[in-house]
């Protein structure tokens, strides 16, 4: 799969600068800037965000010694955000795991893999013998290969025979997920990132853009550099580094932007901005108890006059007036959003809510046209939503409770049918609950880190402590392993091979470059190995390739809304990703969905096509769903003994929690240590100077944090960077979750700052 | 030891000192010894630069790099692992992958032959 640069760069529309690399000059006295030394690059995918940047590996001498953006990837055209820029120095992190280890008297003592993996089945059967498979559980993640969340799935689903399956994707993208399915049918965005250059405007809500997704945002700023003319709304309650290119911002108080967002429908539809012909051809209304008519939606906006909204979430009835006419009067529209929308009590319902917007206005399924949720995980789309890594899940958007797709799985694990239960899991809060409970007994942690990143996470340290934990892991101590009884170390990206699934539906191949550190292996054949050892020799020996396992997964997309049939590793291999529906080998992906050129649609009969550009073919008719959701607010309102909302996000340069961005040191000189900002005016009345110790304390916990007075925080709210263990923000959030998609409300809860 | 071996001594001992002072020369900030002032290193870059250097950071905050937020670190190191006061070009080319250059401007040409000041402006 290597490739020197020069042979790489001879495949492409460069070949002629390439061939005369440092030697020979072209046309103009114009040369290749340096030349390469003996380097070999291979196309690879960025290890963090779920942007999807395509970078290419520098191996020299048996080593990665370099990393570029990969000019022919269409995601980042070349460019790398600072994370990405240093990725291939984590490789070579002192803290990397390169040895399984058993905590013996309290302490972790090196053995064997046979030892360490003999030990964890002997425990598992004996936890299931004694008190059945749903006593066990498996918690894995956005960033594991699709390959390795599909090898868990079976493990754990098809043979153990439990749905206690989830993965951190629970904890970031579930409410986006269920968004997609109550408006759509289907999971996953209609459009690309091809819309960003053709959009006239963008509406970002509670997504920080610049620090969270930065080359998503390197392309907005240059399309609007290009074209002064295109405009920026921004929803969200501080102040941050996207506000470079907004052109209207809106600060709502923390959890209380529903109201904006019916504000903005109904001056939409009162000032003539709908698409009354689209609405009338694709589209059919609800609240949560039964259809509406056009009419019956009208009256429900009713209540959410300009007014309303802007005595609800604070913000002033001239802006919410602005952004409804700045979304109305632009032809076209995307909204991107992240996790200042998922992470709510309310999340779906706020998704819901962004695209009745696009549904109202017609602005869907054409060019620039979107309602496009970014994700935080380079996997969470692909290995997790897609390859079916929760709780209610099966691989290929199938459901535990179909019959027919329990069925369908089982036929392809080889299982019987009967393996697979027809009631769903525990989703991750439960499950954490339940170890607490001690109903769970054992448990199997991959390529996350819980004991931090779970809200109120020390509730969750008890039953971590008394229940058997095992955790694959790339990197050595993190807040899980020190509650693991068992630690089993993890091939790190590049020391594997694999697909990433990114948030515009494409899917791309990472090869292995290097062998794994250690005596680290990938985690697909350690979840293999440790399925033989429990007894599913049958079930799991005929694995001997990451691509066994790829031709078995993409067979089960077949005919499924993301068919991926047409995605050999042969193909991934070669291109730079293929976005789905993409059902054969000489298929080139899908640009949109639901109209002429996705295939789903283009096969769909006359009789349903009569009429309609586009067709919602996940629901019935092809008719999308606006919703008259209620808008209510956050869990833990502010009050008078907590009088400030707390939420926490990202910095640039850091990521989750620090396991990997932490042991380099330029990103820790970068932002060093955690921080609480606090708005100027709320630091003078409570005699706070930037940079005293500060506590800041929620009904769950409290934390000594250094205060940043700054004017980004709406007065009244507080923001605490979450990456750092040290300075754990998790300790204080809260861990009531949205009933429909059980994801947590990390972005809102009630606090209070004092003087150290 | 008589006076030749002494003078063959001097001359190798000369030698070496010449390869180690071309050595030196000809690589980054780090084997030149540049060494950042011992600063505050709990807080971040520019953070204190805005404080010693702010023309410097405006500078910098008026580019795209300065949008993007590529830090100081990126180009000079975080400061105590790695300094260089005089960055070399290599690390541009992780994002600036395969851009031309003129080469009839001259030889030796590195990307901050041109693109000067921390604005980077071109020909400046």
């Amino acid at each position: 799969m290597g490739v020197t640069r020069r042979e790489f760069i001879k495949t492409t529309a460069a070949a002629a600068a390439a061939a005369s690399i440092g030697t020979t000059l072209l046309p103009g006295g114009v040369k290749p800037l340096f030349a390469e030394n003996d380097m070999e690059w291979h196309k690879s995918v960025c290890r963090f965000c779920g942007v999807g940047c395509g970078v290419l590996i520098g191996v020299k001498n048996g080593k990665v010694a370099a990393i570029r953006g990969d000019k022919f990837n269409t995601i980042n055209k070349g460019h790398l955000c600072v994370k990405g820029f240093y990725l291939h120095k984590i490789i070579y992190a002192k803290t990397r795991l390169t040895h399984p280890m058993i905590k013996k008297n309290g302490k972790f003592e090196k053995v064997s893999w046979d030892e360490a993996l003999n030990f964890v089945a002997k425990k598992f059967n004996e936890i299931r013998k004694a008190h059945g498979p749903d006593a066990l559980a498996f918690y894995g993640s956005g960033q594991a290969e699709t390959e390795e969340t599909y090898m868990a799935n079976k493990l754990f689903k098809g043979c153990i025979g439990t749905n206690n399956m989830e993965g951190n994707p629970r904890l970031c993208m579930a409410s986006a997920v269920g968004g997609y399915l109550t408006s759509f049918g289907l999971d996953e965005p209609a459009g690309t990132y091809e819309d960003i250059e053709q959009a006239e405007m963008f509406m970002l809500i509670g997504t920080n853009t610049a620090e969270a997704h930065p080359i998503v945002f390197e392309r907005i700023v240059r399309h609007k550099m290009k074209n002064p003319n295109v405009k920026i709304l921004i929803i969200d309650p501080r102040k941050t580094p996207t506000d470079q290119v907004a052109d209207l911002h809106l600060f709502p108080k923390p959890g209380w932007d529903l109201a904006i967002l019916h504000a903005m429908a109904r001056i939409i539809i009162k000032e003539g901005y709908a698409d009354e012909q689209f609405i009338k051809d694709n589209v059919v209304f609800k609240d949560n108890k039964k259809n509406l008519t056009y009419e019956q939606y009208k009256q429900f906006l009713e209540k959410f006059t300009p007014e309303y909204a802007s005595k609800v979430s604070g913000v002033p009835v001239e802006d919410i007036v602005k952004a409804a006419r700045m979304f109305g009067q632009a032809k076209t529209a995307m909204s991107m959003w992240t996790m200042g929308i998922n992470q709510r009590t309310r999340g779906v319902w706020a998704n819901n809510l962004i695209t009745n917007l696009h549904l109202l206005t017609g602005k869907i399924g054409k060019p620039g046209c979107d309602s496009f949720s970014l994700t935080g995980q380079p996997n969470a789309c692909g290995g997790v939503r897609e390859g079916g890594g929760l709780c209610h899940l099966l691989p290929a958007h199938r459901v535990v409770k179909n019959p027919k797709h329990r069925e369908e799985v089982a036929k392809v694990w080889g299982v019987p049918v009967s393996n697979i239960q027809p009631k769903p899991g525990k989703h991750t809060v439960a499950m954490f609950e339940a170890l607490n409970k001690g109903e769970i007994k054992g448990i199997y942690i991959m390529c996350t880190n819980p004991a931090q990143s779970l809200p109120n996470a020390s509730k969750y340290w008890k039953g971590l402590k008394e229940q058997f934990v095992v955790v694959a892991e790339s990197f050595f101590p993190t807040a899980t392993t020190k509650f693991a009884d068992v630690v089993l170390p993890a091939a790190f990206w590049a020391e594997k091979e694999g697909v990433y699934g990114c948030t515009e539906r494409r899917s791309q191949y990472m090869p292995k470059v290097l062998e794994p550190m250690g005596e680290a292996r990938w985690d697909a054949f350690i979840l293999r190995d440790l399925g033989i050892r429990m007894g599913f020799k049958k079930e799991f020996e005929k694995y001997k390739t990451a691509e066994d396992i790829w031709n078995e997964y993409i067979s089960l997309t077949k005919g499924r809304d993301l068919d991926l049939s047409g995605a050999t590793y042969r193909r991934l291999k070669k291109e730079r990703g293929l976005r789905w529906p993409v059902p054969s080998e000489d298929h080139p992906g899908t640009y949109k969905r639901y109209v002429k050129g996705d295939p789903i649609f283009d096969e769909l009969s006359e009789e349903k096509k009569k009429g309609r550009w586009i067709y919602f073919y996940g629901k019935p008719e092809g008719k999308a769903v606006v919703w008259a959701r209620p808008d209510k607010g956050p869990e833990e309102p502010t009050d008078e003994e907590f009088p400030f909302a707390l939420s926490t996000g990202r910095v640039l340069e850091h990521w989750h929690t620090l396991t990997m961005t932490g042991t380099v040191p330029e990103l820790n000189r970068a932002v060093p240590k955690a921080y609480v900002e606090i708005n100027p005016e709320d630091a003078k009345a409570l005699g706070i100077a930037n940079k005293d110790q500060v506590i800041v304390e929620t009904r769950r916990g409290q934390l000594k944090i250094e205060a940043r007075v700054i004017n980004r925080p709406k007065k009244g709210t507080l923001f605490i960077p979450w990456h750092w263990e040290e300075w754990m923000a998790n300790i204080l959030t809260i861990d009531a979750f949205d009933p429909g998609s059980k994801e947590p409300e990390y972005k809102v809860c009630a606090a209070r700052i004092r003087k150290a | 030891m008589n006076g030749k071996l002494g003078k063959g001594l001097l001359v190798i001992l000369f030698g070496v000192l010449l390869i180690f002072a071309w050595h030196l020369q000809a690589n980054d900030g780090k084997a030149q010894g540049e060494k950042h002032p011992d600063v505050d290193f709990s807080i971040s870059c520019t953070e204190c630069h805005q404080e010693v250097t702010p023309e410097i950071v405006a500078q910098w905050k008026s580019t795209k790099h300065g949008m993007m937020n590529f830090g100081c670190y990126m180009c000079h190191g975080d400061g105590q692992v790695e300094f260089k006061a005089k960055p070399d070009t290599d690390n541009c080319l992780n994002c600036h992958t395969g851009e031309p250059v003129d080469a009839s401007k001259g030889g030796n040409l590195q990307c901050f032959s041109c693109h000067k000041n921390h604005n980077l402006k071109f020909h400046q």
